[in-house]
């Protein structure tokens, strides 16, 4: 489990994050929802050391997440994190070089799931393209937990749609997920947690499943409410 | 392989395309030059000779001989390359790490999330920048006895005075720099080089970390870093008496390296892992 404990974040004068806690469980999708500046980015950043926070803490089991972390936790931020450059084949080669937990047939399914070609250069990839490439160097990790920014921020429907896919397929498998996105429809239904934050704290968390049973309400109903209140 | 073996790897296949490039612009222009200027030195000669009706004899009385080195360090078509070689890995040791956070590049990104030690990354960018001066250094080895060979090929044994290369070294300041003269100097000069490398890092971490802010503690960093290198020398000064012996004195001056290189490493790891933001 990933336990976000009371953080804290200024920017300068600007407070980006006012006590934020939440927990994210293995097996489940947790999805941070708020509209751009609401610290959701600064949230998943702190959570892997590459933004460093005022005061609070994150563990990830009972530890603390630190470099040795990072063959059982990964992050696919919303630009690609490989060098213009490189091809996928590269990039893929790259990755199997330094990480123990690469694994290589997932990531030859991933290729043939997202129809890339391994010798496409990151540079000519479509937007669409370059969302799913750093989705599948993610992916093709065998860790605990996927952490997700934005990943159909600017994207075209089909795309959007094939990531989609993934959430819902065994490639995801019973790993956990934190993503931030404000285009909850294309995921709304394979949703199982949600953190509402607004100002740098969260307004409002709940199961997705327990409001969809209990209320009958969907997750965008319960955003309406709480965001228009 | 280790990881951080794997990085420096990586590192120095990022740069390679550059690094041929400065090979060969060094090559061709050493080459190119010592064919110019020993060509244009035997026309000068045949000028003169027939122009004033003189002996080779009475010519070499008059002008003397040339060595190979009154070449090498008076021509641009030497010197311009190694500057530009200089030039080049001062402005890499900046780029090596700005490249990764600007532009479309978000490189960085992937270096600090890596499973090991983020130190690794700033060693394997610092071996680099050392492998890179040492290839460059070799290949000036290599040329250097080249490029005598074509000069003796070119300048007939009367007009030139033949030295052996490293007494070549030993008379040329500007590539004793280069390529030191004793195990010492090199200890010296390439522990003095990696230290300032290392001080540049830390810099550029502290920018990286507290932006604006940062440019102010890296500058104070940089005055911390020559003040303890210096220190000895500021406390001669301000006591006016010279208590070391020159041993004692690159005793001294060994351990304060070690001491800014250790605290240079020391910081930089406590910003790649507690301050630094992407």
């Amino acid at each position: 489990m990933i336990e976000v404990k009371n953080i804290y974040k200024k920017f300068g004068r600007k407070k980006v994050l006012n006590g934020v806690s939440f927990t994210a469980e293995k097996g489940k999708i947790t999805c941070l929802i708020g509209v751009n500046g609401v610290g959701k980015t600064t949230i998943l950043n702190a959570i892997m050391n590459l933004t460093p926070i005022n005061h609070g803490e994150i563990t990830m089991g009972d530890e603390k997440i630190s470099d040795r972390s990072f063959e059982k936790i990964t992050f696919i931020p919303d630009a690609i994190t490989m060098i213009p450059s490189m091809t996928i084949a590269e990039s893929m080669q790259f990755m199997q070089d330094f990480y123990d937990s690469w694994n290589q047939k997932r990531a030859t399914e991933l290729l043939g799931f997202f129809k890339l070609k391994e010798t496409e250069q990151i540079s000519d990839l479509s937007k669409g393209n370059t969302a799913k490439v750093n989705l599948l160097l993610g992916l093709a990790l065998d860790v605990d937990f996927l952490l997700m920014d934005e990943p159909f921020s600017g994207i075209d429907i089909f795309s959007r749609e094939q990531i989609a896919d993934v959430f819902s397929s065994h490639l995801v498998e019973d790993r956990g997920v934190i993503i931030t996105t404000h285009e909850i429809n294309d995921i709304e239904h394979l949703i199982d947690k949600v953190i509402l934050l607004d100002d740098g704290v969260v307004l409002k968390a709940f199961n997705a499943e327990d409001v969809r049973e209990n209320e009958g309400k969907s997750v965008v109903d319960v955003m309406r409410e709480v965001y228009q209140a | 392989m280790s990881r951080y073996l794997k990085l420096v790897n990586f590192e120095l296949s990022r740069f390679m395309k550059i690094y041929l490039v400065l090979i060969a612009i060094t090559v061709i222009s050493q080459i190119t030059g010592i064919i110019v200027k020993s060509k244009g030195y035997l026309n000068e000669v045949h000028r003169t000779i027939y122009g004033d009706s003189i002996s080779k004899a009475q010519y070499i009385e008059e002008y003397g001989t040339i060595t190979f080195m009154d070449y090498a360090t008076s021509s641009l078509w030497f010197l311009a390359p190694i500057a530009l070689c200089i030039a080049a890995l001062m402005f890499y040791v900046f780029f090596i790490w700005y490249r990764d956070w600007f532009g479309k590049n978000t490189f960085i990104y992937r270096l600090l999330l890596l499973p090991s030690a983020r130190l690794n990354v700033l060693l394997a960018k610092a071996t680099t920048i050392l492998l890179l001066v040492f290839g460059l250094v070799s290949i000036q080895l290599i040329l250097l006895p080249i490029e005598n060979n074509i000069f003796k090929w070119i300048i007939p044994l009367d007009f030139r005075t033949d030295l052996p290369i490293h007494e070549m070294l030993e008379q040329s300041h500007e590539l004793s720099v280069l390529i030191p003269r004793s195990f010492v100097e090199f200890i010296i000069h390439y522990g003095i080089g990696i230290m300032a490398v290392l001080v540049i890092f830390t810099a550029i971490l502290f920018e990286r970390s507290y932006r604006l802010k940062g440019i102010l503690m890296a500058i104070l960093f940089g005055l911390l870093a020559i003040v303890i290198f210096f220190l000895q020398d500021f406390v001669e000064l301000l006591l006016q008496k010279n208590y070391l012996y020159p041993i004692e004195h690159l005793v001294v001056r060994g351990i304060l390296g070690t001491i800014v290189i250790g605290l240079s490493i020391w910081v930089s790891n406590f910003l790649l892992n507690k301050k630094i933001n992407v």
